[in-house]
């Protein structure tokens, strides 16, 4: 693989004004054209999980079907609540939509394309802390959804506001952390830098050995890319962590008030949202816009030209089915479960995993007794850590036994009852007795 | 791009190191010890800590060479040790009274701050031991104000201040009587010290604006030759002090003082009086004497209205006063006047001087809080000066302690006090500022009503059915309140070595 | 880069046209701040002011501490502010009872004094300064810039402020923790025992207006027999005898 065709920071900053629009545009109908298949992308999964066709009416095999509930939706009533605070009810949506659209700016779809002449990377913009930005965008996004709750005026919607405060907040302090021990690794913020950082894998010495790793950060960093991955779910509010908008407890909640525009926009945003974590997963770990490693070998030319925002999406989409297979295989956490597992399982991992490559990386190049009281002082740290582990409380199961309840108790069933068989299993039952009689003639 | 981390010279920041250790040590001890065996290892691991920290001081001193270290974050010279020895030695004399149990069940700290003042579980938790954790925020205030009093820029100046200064807003909030009041302390602090942070910080901004560096030196240098309008200088200037008078509390910047006082476990209120007016000034000398002297013109005069002001209004208020701890709350303000004089004289004298004076009142002012944590009725302490009428025939002892203390206060003779008010205002006077001491002698005498009143009213007035009685004091308080007098006596009937001391510390290090 | 990171001493037209456009958004909001009655949206107001600081930032070649300050302070601080505020209410508006005659007024003199005061001053020394050392602080990239200064000349600073997060979060843990005792946790087990035991009734609590003509929650359940059921009634809401209008069937059909 040569790098010649990875743009470097210097290449962006440069384009002409009709580029620009271009590259703006190509990204917005992206983005929508993405949340248009992913809504549909998802039914379709989730009915073959649970063995039933999904949408199959409108446009083949049913892919115009999410672009005709849009149609729908921007048709039905407006409804503006009589307790909401109308300026922040309207802008909240807007400010999730814009907050999705501009944390997009910064993804590399490709290396360096010519568009009608002109050599530009085929990415809109990137900044020296480009993956910051997508934080940031990440962090405002927030607002809108919390301020939906809020303005909302009701209950429903207030609670899940609440929730989602909490947990973006939780969430999002895990992702950055996650996303740490990747800038340690490429030694850079701009994404483009970080694609480039993982087209070949790194010569290490371990232990006076030299080892080939492997360029793409998810089996390096893997503890990274897990948690990465994780707390994105939670960052995106979807299953098993879609705890503000959970159906059974809150309604809708954060949108239960919005209808109509508005909610289509949470609905654009909440899928772009997706779109763009799974995105930065790609690029964080998953090598960009590269091609996989056998493709290469056999195709030179695969990562040049336009041939690499295939592979970006295909990396994309695989991610956008990982979600869809979450949402379709796993209960929802209750809300202190979910609190903890992010406060007391993510984080800290987390911290002592950054302590951990960066032990690694200074070890690398520092002379002997630095090396040595590193990795003594990780040996300490994993044999203290093992000594301290809390033990498991032995929680003796709980009995069942029948009891004798005091007196004046209320009525309750045995725990041992047993459910008498049904009439019609009796009459089947009686009817394959019969050696004669099949199980039809028995109904 | 690689760089290398700037040499560390580690010896000389073993003093704040050592308690930054502890400190986080004292904090892993709160999370795995079980919690009756807390008390019994955060007072002997806080205590080792300070005498280990006050032997590296004593070791750096022995030393006699003043380094800039860390990148020439952190300077120690000669007054900054002494400055951070007596921290040292008076937050040994605190942690006495803050590890003080036999007066109150369970130490004058209240259980779990967190339950609701005045509810039921409140009630149920009045007995139990109070909260350890106060001596890892002690260390953590202990080690900010020693690196406040020795940083060689504004910038570590600064996040020492913070580190001292939020473990103090939070200790303040956990008296285990008068929860409200000890909240409402709290919370008072915490907003205004976070005012004055804000002002400190902006004028960092101001500074740099005007030198381009924020280490003193850088500032010296730059208030000498640089080209760049004054006003940038003197804005910055102003809002420094704002935020280091603050912390001393200074007139018109004092307003917290007596809330907070009354409000604060009496522990934390001797610590504050005592070791923060050490570092407040230790700080502002080293500002003053070290990055702005050549504009002392610019300063003087402002800085000298207001510490005018301190003392006036200081010495005013304390006469109203009925509260004990409010007394010596404006008497702390008024101090801060005197110590003001002896900063703004600018001169050999008046750094050796002021330094002095912290040591006698922080040691005075111990001894007196240990007196008022005595005197207690069934509600805990009683701090009325109602109350406290008849104390001379209830308990000599104690009574003439603090006769001795409140003649301390007011500058008699053989008491530290009238050296150390002899030797401030002989230096201003050196230093051009005799108008400040006319003004500092006046006060002095209107602040001596409040203490004789205090004095009158102990000895000449009948004990009533509820004048409370003195409480035998624990080995801890004992320890604390016969340290105070002892110095108290020794730095006004022999303060020659004391003195001597404070001269051999020498003059700042640019 | 060019177009993002400013070059010390010129202005880039792109770069002007973004501050005259922000500068009065930054205003407005530090104004709408003070001025706002309802708390949160105090708080968006602020929220604006430091989004606008936190471009400003950017513009003057700090992209490193401008989306730290749009991370840190807009994504997470205001955000905890805002959860503090919608736990409080929506309806929490600041009584506006002088405890100080006068306050108000004396305040906003000082303020705007201050203001003044500090605004001349500020436009007469800047006014003729040039600025200095943009580039060499730049040089090796705006982070790498930051990292250098953190970790040499102001690593003592930077090590001492772990101490001022402990101290915070073991302040957080102090004022805001109540632990719980053991023998005060329910378990599931002892719930459901108390749920059947003698005295309670398990099943839920009849609605206001069950088998009613109105369901108001001022109007008491009705059982089939027509009589009132007790375990309706709410401790809160007093209840309330139903007109004759009130308690007439209503008629769908009309």
């Amino acid at each position: 693989m040569n790098l010649a065709e990875s743009p470097k920071l210097e290449d962006f900053g440069h384009d002409v004004w009709w580029i620009i629009l271009i590259k703006v545009v190509g990204i917005f109908a992206f983005l929508v054209v993405m949340t248009l298949f992913t809504i549909w992308y998802e039914r379709k999964v989730v009915g073959r999980m649970q063995h039933r066709p999904g949408p199959n009416r409108v446009g083949p095999i049913g892919l115009l079907q999410s672009l005709a509930d849009g149609l729908k939706l921007a048709f039905k009533e407006d409804i503006m609540p009589k307790l909401a605070d109308k300026a922040v009810f309207f802008i909240a949506p807007v400010i999730s939509t814009v907050c999705a659209f501009t944390a997009f700016s910064i993804m590399p779809l490709g290396g360096m394309v010519s568009i009608f002449g002109e050599r530009t990377p085929l990415q809109l913009t990137d900044l020296p802390v480009a993956v910051l930005l997508v934080l940031a965008c990440g962090g405002l996004g927030i607002y809108g959804i919390v301020l939906g709750g809020w303005a909302s005026g009701s209950t429903y919607p207030l609670l899940g506001g609440l929730r989602s405060a909490a947990q973006m907040i939780s969430y999002e302090v895990a992702m950055g952390l996650s996303i740490v021990a990747v800038f340690m690794t490429a030694g850079s913020m701009s994404t483009s830098e970080i694609v480039a950082a993982q087209a070949n894998g790194s010569q290490q010495e371990i232990f006076g050995s030299t080892v080939t790793l492997p360029g793409w950060y998810f089996l390096m960093l893997l503890p990274s890319f897990l948690i990465y991955f994780i707390s994105a779910v939670g960052e995106t509010n979807r299953a098993p962590f879609d705890l503000p908008e959970a159906e059974s407890e809150l309604v809708g909640g954060f949108h239960t008030e919005y209808s109509s525009l508005k909610f289509a926009l949470f609905f654009l945003a909440e899928y772009i949202n997706m779109v763009t974590v799974s995105a930065l997963c790609t690029t964080l770990f998953l090598g960009g816009w590269r091609a996989p490693a056998p493709i290469t070998t056999w195709w030179a030319g695969a990562n040049e030209g336009w041939w690499p925002l295939l592979w970006f999406t295909v990396k994309v989409l695989i991610l956008l089915f990982v979600f869809v297979w979450l949402r379709g295989t796993l209960p929802r956490l209750r809300y202190d479960q979910f609190m903890r597992f992010g406060w007391k399982v993510l984080v800290p991992i987390n911290l002592v995993w950054i302590l951990l490559v960066a032990g690694v990386r200074v070890a690398a190049n520092a002379d002997n007794t630095v090396r040595y009281a590193i990795y003594g002082g990780f040996a300490v740290l994993l044999v203290g850590i093992i000594m301290f582990w809390p033990a498991k409380k032995q929680v003796e199961p709980a009995s069942i036994a029948p009891e004798k309840l005091p007196e004046g108790s209320f009525p309750i069933p045995p725990m041992d009852l047993v459910v008498p068989p049904s009439p019609r299993t009796k009459r089947i039952e009686h009817a394959a007795a019969a050696p004669s009689a099949t199980p039809e003639q028995g109904e | 791009m690689t760089f290398k981390l700037p040499a560390i010279d580690y010896l000389a920041l073993a003093p704040m190191l050592v308690l930054f250790g502890a400190a986080c040590a004292g904090v892993l001890v709160d999370a795995l010890v079980p919690r009756e065996w807390r008390y019994h290892v955060q007072v002997p691991l806080s205590l080792v800590a300070l005498l280990a920290s006050g032997g590296f001081v004593v070791a750096l001193a022995n030393r006699k060479e003043h380094v800039v270290t860390a990148g020439s974050a952190v300077v120690i010279d000669g007054p900054g040790l002494f400055l951070q020895g007596s921290i040292v030695v008076l937050g040994i004399v605190a942690l006495f009274l803050v590890a003080e149990r036999r007066l109150e069940p369970g130490g004058a700290f209240v259980a779990q701050a967190a339950v609701v003042a005045g509810s039921e579980a409140d009630r149920k938790q009045m007995r139990k031991p109070g909260v350890t954790e106060v001596y890892p925020m002690m260390l953590f205030a202990l080690a900010g104000m020693m690196l406040f009093c020795s940083a060689n820029d504004l910038l570590t100046m600064f996040v020492a201040l913070e580190v001292f200064s939020l473990p103090l807003y939070l200790l303040c909030a956990l008296a285990r009587r008068r929860r409200l009041l000890s909240q409402e302390a709290a919370v008072k602090y915490f907003l205004l010290g976070a005012f004055a942070s804000a002002f400190f910080l902006y004028g960092v901004a101001m500074i740099y604006g005007y030198a381009g560096k924020v280490d003193f030196r850088g500032i010296n240098e730059a208030v000498l030759g640089s080209s760049n309008s004054k006003t940038l200088l003197l804005i910055g200037l102003a809002m420094l002090a704002i935020g280091l008078l603050f912390k001393v509390a200074a007139v018109p910047f004092h307003v917290w003082t007596p809330d907070v006082y009354q409000g604060a476990p009496t522990p934390i209120t001797a610590f504050m009086a005592a070791c923060t007016k050490v570092a407040a000034f230790g700080g502002l000398l080293r500002v003053l004497y070290v990055a702005f002297e050549r504009s002392s013109w610019d300063f003087r005069p402002t800085l000298g209205v207001i510490a005018a002001a301190t003392m006036i209004v200081g010495a005013v208020l304390a006469v109203t006063q009925t509260d004990i701890k409010r007394l010596l709350a404006y008497s702390s303000v008024a101090n801060a006047g005197y110590l003001l004089t002896g900063t703004l004289s600018m001169n050999r004298d008046g750094l050796k001087y002021t330094m002095f004076y912290l040591v006698a009142y922080g040691f005075t002012v111990l001894a007196a809080f240990a007196i008022v944590m005595l005197v207690r009725d069934s509600d805990g302490e009683a701090t009325h000066l109602a109350r406290w009428a008849g104390l001379g025939r209830r308990s000599p002892v104690f009574a003439s302690l603090f006769t001795f203390l409140m003649l301390a206060f007011a500058g008699i003779p053989l008491t530290s006090g009238f050296t150390a008010k002899f030797g401030v205002f002989a230096a201003a006077v050196g230093g051009n500022m005799t108008w400040l001491v006319i003004i500092g002698v006046l006060s002095s005498m209107i602040l001596a009503f409040p203490y004789l009143r205090v004095v009158v009213l102990m000895w000449l007035s009948v004990p009533g059915d509820d004048t409370p009685t003195v409480s035998v004091p624990g080995a801890f308080t004992a320890a604390a309140l016969f340290v105070g007098v002892a110095m108290t006596l020794v730095l006004g009937v022999a303060p020659n070595q004391a003195l001597e001391l404070v001269n051999d510390a020498g003059a700042f290090l640019r | 880069m060019s177009t993002v990171l400013a070059l010390a001493g010129e202005v880039t037209t792109g770069e002007a046209a973004t501050f005259y456009i922000l500068a009065p958004i930054a205003l407005i909001g530090a104004i709408g701040m003070v001025w706002a009655r309802n708390a949160v949206h105090s708080a968006l107001f602020l929220v604006l002011t430091m989004l606008s600081l936190g471009v400003f930032y950017i513009l003057q070649a700090g992209p490193f501490i401008g989306m730290v300050q749009i991370i840190v302070y807009t994504g997470a601080i205001m955000m905890l502010f805002l959860f503090v505020l919608m736990l409080i209410g929506r309806d929490a508006s600041d009584s506006l009872i002088e405890t100080l005659r006068g306050q108000r007024t004396v305040a906003l003199l000082l303020g705007i004094g201050f203001a003044g005061l500090l605004c001349t001053g500020l436009g007469r020394a800047v006014g003729s300064m040039t600025s200095v050392g943009l580039d060499e602080a730049n040089a090796a990239g705006n982070t790498q810039g930051i990292a250098r200064d953190l970790f040499t000349k102001y690593v003592f600073a930077f090590e001492v402020t772990s101490a001022l997060l402990i101290t915070a979060a073991v302040g957080a843990m102090l004022l805001a923790h109540v632990e719980k005792v053991k023998a005060e946790k329910v378990t599931q087990l002892e719930m459901m025992r108390a749920r059947f035991a003698p005295g309670n009734y398990p099943a839920p609590k009849p609605g206001p207006g069950v088998f009613a003509a109105t369901n108001s929650v001022a109007a008491p359940g009705l059982l089939p027999d027509r009589t009132v059921a007790g375990r309706s009634l709410s401790a809160l809401v007093p209840t309330r005898e139903l007109t004759e209008a009130e308690a007439a069937p209503k008629g769908t059909e009309k």
